[in-house]
């Protein structure tokens, strides 16, 4: 390879720019390499660099720092420390810190509305979920358990309105009040008859439209 | 101990734990508590534990032996039984259920069960909490819940933990991502475990809840319950379909994993976990018969070879001698011995 400018060897210092080849005394007469003799000079000097940017520093520190400044007047915990860490120092850094707690939630849970129990109110899981273990076997066996006075009545409020769904079916709608359409419809959907109920979800809304 | 005994889908779920955060108002969260503060805070609890039928010991007075019993109780960290920080536990009288004073919050109740059975767990918790609840002025406000020093755990102060083993999931290709994005919709998150010396645990995560506002604590539990089931299903059908397409590897591995652990004269806490899982995998559904293995010496194997106090501990025994205890230790369960 040769210096594009004197046309000399080059050696094993060379100097690539804009894509132009020159020596190393050329490079340093048109003083090109002192960008690289810098990089050099940092590792000859403790940050030589550091003080011609003072500058870009002091700006940047004022927005790095800037939440270091937001304390918790009680227990002294920074608004930095809470968005680093999560991590809350007394019970006061709630009212503090108010907003950027309610955003931390919203961002890790979803959702910032509390929905759990109170306080010493024991908890209602074991009321509500008892059923839902048991009352898979249980409903496959309810028929067989009609024994019971529960099971009685239950049977007897299912012939009703098994009774009423029949008759509804077999009349002439045009006869019945609209209170008997109105329940005739809330039993056809109980008892998932979704045909039957929206007949008469149109029946209703056919009178209601006349009146 | 709590883990030796029965719980119900022990073959994936290895233990549910559940922690109820509670803070008492008029002091700092412990991370920003003076030593006065810590005292007091230890008297306090300790008085209203009075009538709950829990005994109090303070962690700087306990001995090797008791520490090494609360490691392995509530999966305490090695760092914070030999700290000089003032700390201390409320223990039941039921196994895996007690309170930890001055950890993260004031009052960190645990329960932990084996196997599945979260109602049992998050029961027992709750039950201690609305007795602290009741006795002592605990911070609380209608806007967030129970005010807790993390923000992750603020509102009903539960966190769910449950180390699942899935050997079938691991080494399903694309099937871990599957459930991590599953598991995902329910508000829940699934890491790899990684045990204290830095490595993976093969086969172990752990899946833990993320929200605790906007969910009733019946809402959780409801979710853990269908999490639990999708993972049961996914993991068995994984480890069945791996043992019938790659009988013959995982026969061979199965019983390579078998001789390894029966006879090994030293063995590394990472080796040791990932012959366990290859033992995991085939046990339903391969023929074992030449092997002399159920599930309870498995999962005692598991729980052995993870949590144990000597290996955590910096200062002891060195290196070489660890992993040959191990090996003794592992050999002794493999016999059906009741190592300790």
């Amino acid at each position: 390879m040769r210096c594009s400018r004197c046309g000399s060897q080059i050696g094993n210092s060379y100097v690539r720019f804009n894509g132009v080849l020159l020596c190393d005394s050329c490079a340093r007469d048109l003083k090109i390499d002192e960008v690289f003799r810098r990089q050099n000079a940092l590792f000859d000097q403790a940050f030589p660099m550091l003080d011609e940017f003072p500058g870009v520093f002091s700006s940047g520190s004022d927005l790095d720092f800037a939440n270091a400044k937001i304390r918790c007047p009680r227990c002294g915990t920074t608004l930095r420390e809470l968005e680093s860490g999560g991590q809350l120092g007394c019970i006061e850094c709630y009212n503090t810190f108010n907003e950027s707690i309610t955003k931390n939630i919203l961002k890790l849970q979803g959702s910032s509305e509390y929905m759990g129990r109170k306080p010493a109110q024991a908890s209602e899981i074991e009321a509500s979920e008892a059923p839902v273990q048991e009352a898979e076997p249980e409903k496959k066996t309810e028929p067989k358990a009609a024994a019971k006075p529960a099971a009685k009545a239950e049977a007897k409020a299912e012939a009703k309105t098994e009774d009423i769904l029949a008759k509804v079916k077999d009349a002439d709608l045009s006869e019945l009040t609209d209170k008997e359409i109105e329940d005739a419809m809330k039993k056809a959907a109980e008892v998932e008859d979704y045909a039957l109920a929206v007949k008469l979800r149109d029946e209703l809304k056919s009178r209601k439209g006349e009146n | 101990m709590w883990y030796e005994n029965e719980g119900n889908n022990k073959d994936v779920i290895l233990s549910t734990k559940i922690v109820l955060s509670r803070n008492i108002k008029g002091f700092p969260f412990p991370p920003k508590m003076s030593d006065a503060d810590r005292e007091n805070v230890l008297g306090m609890v300790r008085q209203a534990a009075g009538s709950m039928n829990l005994n109090f010991v303070r962690t700087d007075e306990l001995d090797d032996n008791a520490k090494a019993d609360l490691y392995n109780q509530f999966y305490s960290g090695y760092a914070f039984l030999n700290s000089d920080a003032k700390t201390g536990y409320l223990m039941s009288r039921t196994e895996g259920l007690g309170v930890v004073i001055n950890s993260t919050d004031h009052i960190n109740i645990v329960s932990m069960v084996p196997g599945s059975d979260v109602y049992t767990a998050y029961k027992r918790a709750d039950d201690l909490a609305v007795k602290f609840e009741q006795s002592m002025d605990i911070a609380y406000t209608d806007k967030y819940g129970f005010l807790t020093s993390q923000i992750k755990s603020v509102g009903t102060g539960m966190q769910l933990l449950m180390t699942l083993a899935l050997p079938g999931i691991e080494k399903t290709e694309g099937a871990v991502q599957v459930l991590a994005k599953r598991v995902e919709k329910y508000d829940w998150q699934m890491i790899p475990m990684t045990h204290h010396d830095g490595l993976r645990e093969s086969g172990i995560y752990i899946l833990s809840n993320v929200a605790t506002l906007g969910v009733t604590e019946q809402e959780i539990i409801d979710k853990t319950r269908k999490v639990q089931e999708d993972i049961i299903k996914l993991e068995n059908t994984c480890r069945k379909n791996i043992c019938a397409k790659k009988k013959s590897i995982v026969e061979d591995q199965y019983y390579r994993a078998y001789a390894v652990l029966s006879y090994c004269r030293r063995i590394e806490t990472a080796e040791a976990l990932t012959l366990i899982n290859w033992l995991r995998l085939g046990q339903n559904f391969i023929d074992t018969s030449d092997a002399d293995l159920d599930w309870n010496r498995i999962n005692k194997l598991t729980q052995k070879v993870r949590r144990n106090y000597s290996d955590a501990a910096v200062k002891g025994m060195r290196p070489k001698d660890k992993s040959s205890a191990r090996a003794k230790l592992i050999r002794d369960i493999m016999k059906g011995g009741q190592a300790t």
